[in-house]
């Protein structure tokens, strides 16, 4: 009796199992995504990371944003009606706001209806991004950028509330449609601070209803809706019914043609976003292979088992699985800390750079898939010339031990132990002990030091590493922010945390970044980036690319470093998948 | 001692108990730890901005200030908001206690009750062949680490088998429950080793006591001395052992909650060392120093109900 009464038990248990989850309406087109961190919340001032800022634009918008199917990336007005009209001087934009855009319905506004979208708005969310109170992590992008921003901003950090109704001399709502911004120094790439979650548009009413729970609260213009937040591991969003009437594009790049099949569209194309959180490998990897997520990027340890020469194993292709490899706007490098002495010796680091081999590290931690770099500057990017070979660029074992010795420092005689500084995980140390390896070859000892990413963190922006391994994604696709990795005035706890400062080279990236996208200032870029190149100024490693696997079902989807909007644009194919789903 | 005076005076001991542990997480935090300003502030962060975030923080105020500050949040509970997710903290820990305790709880009943029963068991066949069996099959799983476990289960039975869930989590009753299911059986699995070694000597201690041979030699059966004498007696460190795992239980399971994407305070926890979040990492230390205290009392009292012997002092 008993006997049965527990196999009645663990019946019913697996009956729960199979019959709890939510069943899917078969006509419902729904897309299942991933995310491989927790989202914070989804105030835009705050989206400092892709994940979050990939959530927070799925509820809300800026003036602009990237073309979806353009490349290279190219700038379009997405609130705004256009591109701004600049003036000649280089330092006014106005904005025309597109009319009859809604903020999504919610308490907060007059009758639960969301109220239409104003100029004013736009000064309002730019102010909270600039209020101290905020602590907003996306300040940097207007940081000295909006004439009388910062006075404003450093007037209120003194007071207990913050006055919003005081006027910024450079930032108008001259009437409900017209936004006017005036810089206090010339910086085209001022657009591309308009195309980032930080400054999208929020409603005041919201802000004030909510207050700090409004990061829990979304209500912005956008194409879906998540009418709470609740820190779960599964975010579902669903169609904004009052989404304006915005189209999928008609017009694309000669490699995108391909993605044009629902031009002319009503966005968004599916009916519900399912975003699961999910920051271990193993169980992303099986929920795709099992279809339940439409597409994740390739783990490192699926990677040699999944991929052979740039191409899809026969069992992915039967389920109808794409491989999509796109380069990512990035770059790995080892950095010297230019306030060590040690490091203003010209030839020394010349001859670590000479004594280290990119493509072993690319063969060992990369499976080669990445583009072992010659400069800071990432392919792709205007500045960066791809015939351009650094001259720094090891193997040259040889050439680097005699570089050594013409720096003082014969086989390594009377060099100190220098100290690598790491973030402390597994593939850092693989990492850190190769290079460490590499450098005994020419008789430099070095000392790896692990330690956790924030106390790791803090080191490099207190100056107290002399050398560490870092990676960087550009904000935007713009050569000026790889360049200022090594402008002077950016030096710790800035982002130059080499802390390298030669006037020389910061005259000449003032005056590269402050003119208009020209073949001049590519040109200029080049000349900088090859500079940097040829000073050694840091060991630099590769450039990656992204290895995604894409369901069949999927459609209209492409790798982008920026369209964090990009979920408006995916469709599903519910007949295909209903086949496909068959083979898994 | 009167049992309400004990227990009263034992809770007295939190305010000593939460002192100290302020002043732990304070040393930890404002002399050891890095400042959280430039984990906070990102990759563009400007003195100015140091100094702003700082103020914004409290972090430049006289130090016996933010000890004190620490220690009101202590006795009133006020965590305020996270660092870095701006979060409301007791709405985090709202959050994430429920998700925690739907694998927790399941797992510590199973676990408990199958060790105790397979720890009698074995007991009173020891040295039989079951026993032995059971010896092997614990150190066997006891040497399988807990991450090759979850992740062989995970593969076998919810992606081969397509028995369970892959990962995920609901919020709502009874949906909940498929998302749980297989994490709790790898647990149970994991703890079935350690606890039923623990129990099984727990109760042979117990077993070859000279009161054990006198209720022998009276001639009662094996089944009687076993669950009547050997058992009750054994209660006492079973009691400590399960009583002092409760507190745990709020803590969530790190891997499991990870790996089956459960938005437990295990996971929040991590993030928050992760991010340098003080007022979170703060609020779990003093909430677990308070539970643990108060688990400590309850477990005093219970050995009181289970042995007569034992008087509170």
């Amino acid at each position: 009796m008993k006997k049965t009464q527990f196999l009645l038990v663990l019946l019913s248990l697996f009956a729960l199992s199979t019959g709890c989850t939510k069943k899917q309406n078969a006509q419902e087109r729904v897309l299942h995504l991933s995310s491989t961190a927790e989202i914070k919340g989804y105030d835009p001032i705050m989206a400092d990371d892709l994940y979050a800022g990939r959530e927070v634009s799925k509820i809300y918008e800026g003036l602009l944003e990237y073309h979806w199917l353009k490349v290279p990336y190219e700038l379009q007005a997405n609130l705004a009606e256009s591109l701004p009209e600049v003036s000649a001087d280089g330092l006014t934009y106005t904005f025309k706001i597109r009319k009859n855009v809604f903020f999504q319905d919610d308490a907060a506004f007059a009758n639960g209806k969301g109220r239409e979208l104003e100029a004013s708005d736009f000064v309002y969310s730019i102010k909270r991004l600039a209020d101290s109170k905020n602590a907003a992590t996306g300040w940097w992008i207007l940081d000295g950028k909006v004439k009388g921003l910062n006075e404003w901003r450093d007037k209120n950090a003194k007071l207990d509330q913050t006055n919003y109704d005081e006027e910024v001399e450079g930032l108008k709502a001259i009437d409900k449609y017209t936004l006017q911004i005036t810089l206090a120094k010339k910086f085209p790439q001022f657009l591309y601070s308009l195309a980032m979650p930080f400054t999208y548009a929020v409603a005041k009413e919201v802000v004030a209803k909510y207050g700090k729970e409004f990061i829990n609260h979304p209500v912005g213009t956008g194409a879906y809706v998540l009418p709470k937040f609740d820190q779960g591991k599964q975010i579902t969003y669903t169609k904004n019914p009052t989404f304006r009437e915005k189209l999928y594009p008609s017009d694309a790049s000669p490699s995108l043609q391909h993605l044009l099949k629902d031009a002319g569209k009503k966005l968004p194309l599916v009916d519900k976003v399912v975003v699961h959180v999910m920051k271990e490998d193993q169980p992303r990897w099986l929920k795709f292979n099992k279809g339940e997520l439409d597409f994740i990027g390739v783990p490192k340890d699926n990677f040699a088992s999944n991929i052979k020469d740039n191409k899809l194993t026969p069992e992915l292709v039967t389920k109808g699985v794409n491989l999509e490899i796109t380069p990512s706007l990035d770059v790995t490098y080892i950095a010297f800390n230019f306030e060590n002495k040690l490091f203003h010796n010209k030839k020394l680091r010349q001859a670590m750079s000479l004594a280290f081999d990119q493509n072993k590290s690319n063969e060992l931690f990369y499976n080669n898939t990445a583009f072992p770099a010659q400069s800071i500057i990432a392919p792709g990017v205007r500045g960066n010339d791809p015939q351009y070979k650094n001259p720094n660029r090891g193997p040259n074992v040889e050439a680097a031990k005699k570089l050594l010795a013409e720096a003082g420092y014969p086989n390594g005689a009377g060099l100190p132990e220098i100290k690598y500084d790491i973030p402390d995980s597994t593939t850092s140390r693989q990492g850190a002990e190769f290079f460490q390896k590499q450098m005994e070859q020419i008789g430099v000892k070095i000392k790896i030091v692990a330690t956790p990413w924030p106390e790791f963190n803090a080191k490099v922006k207190q100056r107290k590493v002399e050398m560490f391994g870092l990676a960087w994604l550009a904000d935007y696709p713009d050569a000026e922010n790889f360049l200022q990795l090594f402008y002077g005035p950016n030096k710790s706890p800035g982002a130059n945390g080499s802390n390298y400062d030669d006037p020389s080279f910061n005259k000449e990236f003032e005056k590269a970044v402050v003119l208009q996208e020209s073949p001049e200032r590519t040109a200029m870029y080049e000349a900088l980036n090859k500079r940097l190149a040829e000073d050694s100024v840091a060991i630099y490693g590769l450039h990656r690319q992204s290895y995604l696997i894409i369901q069949g079902w999927l459609e209209n989807y492409h790798s982008s470093d920026f369209n964090h909007d990009y979920v408006q644009y995916l469709n599903i194919n519910n007949e295909k998948k209903a086949e496909l789903l068959k083979k898994f | 001692m009167n049992l309400y005076t004990y227990v009263l005076r034992r809770l007295l001991y939190v305010v000593p108990v939460l002192l100290g542990v302020c002043l732990v997480v304070f040393v930890l935090f404002n002399l050891v730890a890095p400042d959280p300003a430039f984990v906070l502030l990102g990759k563009h962060a400007t003195p100015l901005q140091i100094a702003q975030l700082h103020h914004e923080l409290g972090l430049d105020k006289p130090f016996w200030a933010q000890y004190l500050d620490i220690v009101k949040s202590a006795f009133t509970l006020e965590f305020g908001y996270s660092w870095s997710s701006k979060q409301q903290i007791w709405e985090m820990i709202k959050n994430g206690v429920l998700p925690s305790l739907s694998l927790t709880i399941p797992i510590f009943l199973l676990s408990n009750t199958i060790a105790i029963i397979i720890a009698l068991t074995t007991a009173y066949y020891r040295g039989k062949l079951i026993d032995r069996f059971m010896l092997i099959f614990t150190i066997a799983t006891m040497s399988i680490p807990s991450l090759a476990i979850i992740l062989f289960g995970q593969w076998a039975f919810a992606y081969k088998l397509g028995l369970f869930e892959i990962a995920g989590y609901e919020r709502s009753i009874p949906e909940f429950i498929p998302y749980v299911l297989l994490p709790i059986c790898i647990y149970v699995f994991i703890n079935f080793g350690p606890d039923t070694r623990y129990y099984r000597t727990m109760i042979l201690d117990e077993a070859y006591q000279d009161y054990v041979r006198t209720a022998r030699s009276k001639g009662l059966s094996e089944v009687i001395v076993m669950f009547k004498h050997v058992l009750k007696n054994a209660m006492i460190p079973i009691i400590t052992n399960t009583v002092i795992q409760i507190p745990n239980l709020f803590l969530g399971l790190l891997l499991a909650e990870s790996f089956f994407s459960i938005p437990g305070l295990g996971s929040m926890t991590i993030n928050a060392i992760n991010n340098s979040d003080f007022p979170v990492i703060k609020a779990i230390t003093i909430l677990s120093s308070i539970s643990f205290i108060v688990f400590g009392v309850i477990s005093d009292v219970l050995y009181t109900v289970v042995d007569p012997r034992m008087r509170l002092k």
